[in-house]
């Protein structure tokens, strides 16, 4: 990782400012401690607190409906449950989301793809895991296809249980997460 | 205060360049404010009004009952996400897409009048730039968007945003030419291309005056802003989001951030074309008296911003080649029928 | 009206000795098992003269105590007449082939196709044997096989290992683990076939073209799904369907839970007609069991799978509308709000919003609450006013009518020849509804109309999947004033293992025809399960449908399909 990731510089720059040495040690190498303790003055001081309620309040879920659970997500989404009234809306594009709902079964065929959307997503991110499959492979736990152990493969915050769980439960979830979020207790809110 | 006043227009007439430029400046700054913040309100608005159209509340955790704050809670986590350029995207363009596109619509604000003041009799203008020929120059300005958005979906390199840019480029070009035919069609009527001049010579409203060209600038103005049921460039569900399916945090905040301030603008560009601007009786009590025209023209931006969002939820969207061909086959011809009808009108009551 | 015995006789004055073992069932049920040489001329000649002309299926079967591998195709008419063939044709095990019906039935590819890469039988002439449902790491396990050694280990954690590709990318891989590899359900040699990417690729002409991914998460699909899409600009050349990404093996776990844990899987096949794929479970194994069902607990079967049929018609079509018009469109927002009116009705019921397990062997589960017809009284005239008012909204919308009419046409003849089923068949002008054909429970006493489209167009399959809702209240209300009192169960206990028998039960779910071919060895379990679903049927119809459309017509040709791609992976 060279300076011209973090800002814009020419390439031939770089490598050029890789050379360089401020007290004795490489520029890049400073460079990147100092945004570390930066990062690490945010996390303990009281701007996190501001950074996570701005957070928390604003939790746009990925719109993809995996199974029985994708339909209670449809209408948690929809009028009856609408879950804009807690700052959450479905979007489309992993880009622009922050929290993942797991919301299926995970087969083989569809893990990469997963795999692929979670990686797509920017930090912070979280992900919650509703319904028994998503969790440990409910009902299909002796599939050939699915995959039981989902919390190996994502840092899930919040598991939501039930088969389907109600869009009440998901709102639940939500709210779990949120607090989460607040009490700095997120497995991913480091960023 | 008179001497302050007096020692300002002494420093005005000795060093009328950096006075303007001062000036120039402070307005920048408060145009600025006043937009962004009216987009913020505007974009917590249509949260509310659309749920209410569907029945359902919108947001109401975040500040209070009504969710005034929901916006600052999205605005400071687009902030601190993190910021990714995708591996294989034209950098630079990536990177000067939302710039340009808040570019843009600072170059509007800059000659749009938001409004007037009533002192003594008389209505002030509110505008940074009082141009002669504004009208045509914030119309042109508006369309800046476009690029940005072709820059946007241009440089993703993703296959959904290349269709959202040409989408957006195609239905900018189809629509660009019925709006500016509109324009000039108004501007024969009022005898002026200031926006300035254009709003107090409204005696009678250009709308009724001209209700052809009114619908053709009112389908165009919506084109324009890329709003349902000619979103075609974002095109939620067929193009994941379109141009913008890339970006993430901030700069995707500021993209979604334009167009709410364009739509903004847009409101307040079709009320002074068309809706006597700022024009409307003077409420009689001291002090409402001098704001009484900002309110007027903030009253009509209102209803022409529901009308927006009233619009959004009621439409199926169209797809790209109706929109073209309705662009061409029929606003075309029928802004140029308007501008015959205007010149006629225009002739006669001149 | 052909019967199946003139069916029978037919047959066999045409092809002596070809036909074994034959069995007459019911005027509408034809078992039979045919020489495998003579499959092909027996098909086209029961399409050519007996008016067959729906190939409704196929369904491998593994005799492993015979050493034999079984297909049986399920042959029937688009209302010519009710008779249901079921064709079987055995083969080896040792190198099973078979010939295969591709030529003569356009929809025979996929259920050949999931054949082949779940039990290895190969079928002879068919032009594309490529996997469907599973992923390529499981190709050549044949998982479905009854010798399929135990189930690969899943639960070792970080599987899933970044590969960067090539051109920079990363992807993510599941390579076996070495206790996989031991255990032999890695195979040794896998089949070798192109991968989807590359066939796809191959089809690309030129640099003006490109493609574009529609799946397996995009705002389109109802699950996960991959269509991918042959642009050239704005027009599309051609559709490419990879489907398998929600497949759980329901078939096969089936046989490993007893008679009754099956049902709870039924409900997990597709989530929104549970009922209707418990009533088909239900009812196939009544039929081998010879149960008789008490005349309430029919009412109430009928009575909650029309329920079931409202809500699952309103929330595919308020799917369908945030495809063509964006989620902020208010009317999507109302279906919704009243499917949860009729979702409070089937909970009062049933206890649960998605998942039933309702139905059971020979009744159901329980009686209807007391209230069930007040609230009945108050819920459906207001569900029927909404609909009405739906219609008329779409009818008078002029940019729905742009975006809808002549989109998506499907000609009669073509409906039928590609095997499209339920409201997008009948919105083709096609009268084929199973509760017509192929009476259940109380359907022959209960007056309502088979609504039919004359197009074919999107906005055709919405208007009959309206209508139906229409059609379906007639229905409930009709039941409510019958329902006669009286016991909901059998009287005797259903016993735990169901003798030796197979049948094949149809239901029409709301997405169309569903069948299931239940296999009984005389267990507690069943043999062999085979769901012929509906929505497996219509979305193979999807690629020819796409040919020439704009991009923004795909999404409303497949929203109009109503899909659940869980029902079509299983």
């Amino acid at each position: 990782m060279g300076i011209s990731d973090v800002i814009p510089v020419p390439v031939a720059i770089d490598e050029e400012l890789e050379k360089w040495t401020i007290f004795g040690q490489p520029v890049a190498d400073v460079w990147f401690t100092t945004t570390e303790k930066i990062h690490q003055i945010i996390e303990m001081g009281p701007i996190k607190n501001i950074f996570n309620w701005g957070r928390k309040n604003s939790v746009y879920f990925l719109m993809q409906p995996m199974g029985c659970c994708g339909v209670e997500m449809f209408v948690f989404g929809a009028a009856p449950y609408d879950s804009d009234r807690f700052g959450c809306i479905p979007r489309n594009t992993p880009r622009q989301t922050d929290v993942m709902i797991m919301s299926g079964y995970i087969t083989r065929k569809y893990l990469p793809v997963f795999k692929n959307l979670w990686e797509q997503m920017p930090e912070p991110k979280w992900c919650i895991a509703i319904g028994e499959c998503a969790i440990s492979g409910g009902p299909f736990y002796d599939s050939y296809n699915i995959i039981q152990n989902t919390a190996d493969y994502f840092p899930i915050d919040v598991f939501i249980p039930g088969c389907p769980p109600r869009p009440e439960q998901f709102l639940e979830g939500l709210m779990q997460l949120q607090e989460k979020i607040k009490q700095r207790k997120d497995k991913r809110g480091y960023y | 205060m008179d001497g302050i006043i007096e020692s300002i227009t002494q420093f005005a007439n000795q060093e009328p360049a950096i006075f303007a430029l001062i000036i120039g400046i402070i307005g920048a700054a408060i145009i600025a404010g006043v937009v962004n913040v009216g987009a913020m309100l505007l974009i917590w608005g249509e949260r509310k009004v659309l749920g209410d159209f569907a029945a359902r509340f919108g947001p109401n955790r975040v500040g209070g009952r009504w969710g005034i704050l929901q916006l600052g809670a999205d605005a400071i986590k687009l902030f601190t996400k993190e910021d990714i350029i995708p591996a294989e995207a034209d950098k630079g363009v990536y990177v000067w897409a939302p710039i340009v596109a808040s570019m843009a619509t600072m170059l509007v604000a800059a000659a749009i009048p938001f409004g007037a003041l009533h002192i003594n009799g008389q209505d002030y203008p509110l505008v940074v730039a009082n141009m002669d020929i504004s009208a045509f120059y914030v119309e042109a300005a508006l369309s800046i968007m476009s690029i940005a958005v072709f820059m946007a979906g241009y440089s993703s390199n993703n296959k959904y945003s290349m269709l959202g840019a040409f989408r957006g480029m195609a239905r900018m070009i189809a629509y660009e030419v019925p709006m500016g035919v509109c324009v000039i069609s108004v501007a024969i009527m009022a005898h002026s291309l200031n926006l300035v001049e254009i709003a107090q010579n409204q005696t009678l409203w250009y709308a009724f005056a001209q209700p052809l060209g009114f619908v053709i600038f009112v389908i165009a103005l919506i084109t324009d802003l890329g709003r349902i049921p000619f979103d075609q460039s974002e095109g939620e569900e067929e193009i994941i989001s379109g141009y913008n399916t890339e970006y993430s945090g901030i700069r995707w905040g500021l993209l979604y951030f334009q167009e709410y301030n364009n739509a903004l603008l847009g409101s307040i560009l079709l009320t002074l074309l068309f809706l006597g601007g700022w024009q409307g009786p003077i409420i009689p009590i001291p002090l409402l008296d001098i704001i009484s025209p900002l309110i007027w023209m903030l009253m009509k931006m209102i209803i022409v911003l529901w009308f927006f969002i009233w619009v959004r939820s009621s439409l199926v969207r169209l797809r790209i080649d109706q929109v073209t061909d309705l662009g061409w086959k029929w606003m075309l011809p029928l802004s140029i029928v308007n501008l015959g009808w205007a010149v006629l009108v225009g002739s006669y009551f001149a | 009206m052909t019967t199946a015995s003139e069916v029978l006789s037919s047959l066999q004055s045409a092809f002596p000795g070809a036909i074994k073992d034959p069995r007459v069932e019911s005027d509408a049920r034809l078992w039979a098992t045919v020489d495998p040489k003579r499959i092909y001329d027996v098909c086209k000649y029961l399409t050519d003269k007996l008016n067959f002309d729906h190939y409704s299926g196929s369904a491998g079967v593994d005799w492993i105590a015979n050493n034999e591998m079984e297909v049986v195709e399920i042959m029937a008419s688009h209302g010519a007449h009710p008779v249901v063939a079921m064709l079987k044709v055995r083969t080896p095990r040792d190198n099973p082939s078979i010939k295969s019906l591709t030529g003569l039935y356009w929809n025979a590819d996929w259920y050949e196709r999931e054949i082949w890469e779940m039990f290895g039988i190969n079928f002879e002439n068919h032009s594309g044997l490529y996997p469907l449902l599973l992923s390529d790491e499981l190709m050549g396990v044949w998982p479905w096989r009854k010798d399929f050694k135990g189930y690969p280990d899943l639960t070792t954690g970080q599987r899933a290992v970044a590969l960067p590709t090539a051109n920079g990318y990363t992807e993510f891989r599941i390579p076996p683990t070495p206790a996989e590899i031991e255990a032999g359900t890695v195979p040794k040699e896998r089949p070798k076939y192109p991968s989807f990417r590359e066939r796809e690729e191959a089809e690309i002409k030129s640099d003006s073209e490109m493609i574009m991914h529609l799946g397996p998460q995009h705002a389109m699909v109802p699950g996960p799904f991959l269509l991918d899409i042959l642009v050239e600009g704005e027009r599309v050349r051609k559709g490419f369907l990879d489907v398998g990404y929600i497949h759980k093996g329901i078939e096969k776990i089936m046989e490993n839970r007893t008679w009754l844990q099956g049902i709870t899987y039924t409900d997990r096949m597709c989530y929104v007609a549970s009922l209707s794929n418990n009533e088909c479970y239900c009812g196939a194994v009544e039929k081998i069991l010879g149960l008789e069902v008490p005349e309430r607990a029919q009412y109430i079967r009928v009575i909650v799978e029309e329920l079931s049929r409202i809500q699952s018609h309103l929330i595919g079509t308020g799917e369908f509308l945030t495809l063509i018009a964006g989620v902020g469109y208010a009317p999507w927002q109302y279906m919704i709000i009243d499917r949860e009116h009729v979702i409070s009705l089937i909970e009062s019921v049933t206890g649960a919003r998605l998942t039933h397990s309702f139905v059971r062997f020979g009744g159901v589960r329980n009686d209807l609450p007391d209230d069930f017809a007040e609230k009945c009284k108050i819920t459906l005239p207001y569900i029927k006013s909404r609909i009405n008012e739906f219609i008329e909204l779409f009818a008078q919308d002029p940019i729905y009518d742009l975006r809808m009419k002549d989109v998506g046409v499907l000609p009669a003849e073509t409906a039928k020849e590609v095997g499209i089923a339920g409201p997008a068949l009948r919105a083709s002008g096609v009268s084929y509804d199973m509760r017509v054909e192929d009476p259940i429970l109380v359907y022959p006493d209960l007056d309502f109309k088979v609504i039919t489209g004359t197009k074919g167009d999107c906005a055709d399959r919405i208007d009959v999947r309206l209508r139906e809702i229409l059609e379906s209240i007639y229905i409930i209300e009709q039941c409510l004033d019958r329902i006669p009192s009286g016991p909901i169960k059998p009287e005797a206990k259903v016993p735990k293992k169901v003798p030796a028998g197979e049948a094949y039960y149809r239901v029409e779910d709301p997405r169309g025809e569903m069948g299931m071919y239940v296999i009984s060895d005389g267990g507690d379990k069943p043999y062999r399960v085979k769901v012929r679903g509906p929505f497996y049927a219509t979305l193979q119809t999807l690629p020819p449908l796409l040919e020439g459309v704009y991009v923004a017509d795909v999404v409303a040709i497949a929203g109009s399909m109503d899909g659940c791609p869980s029902e079509a992976d299983r």
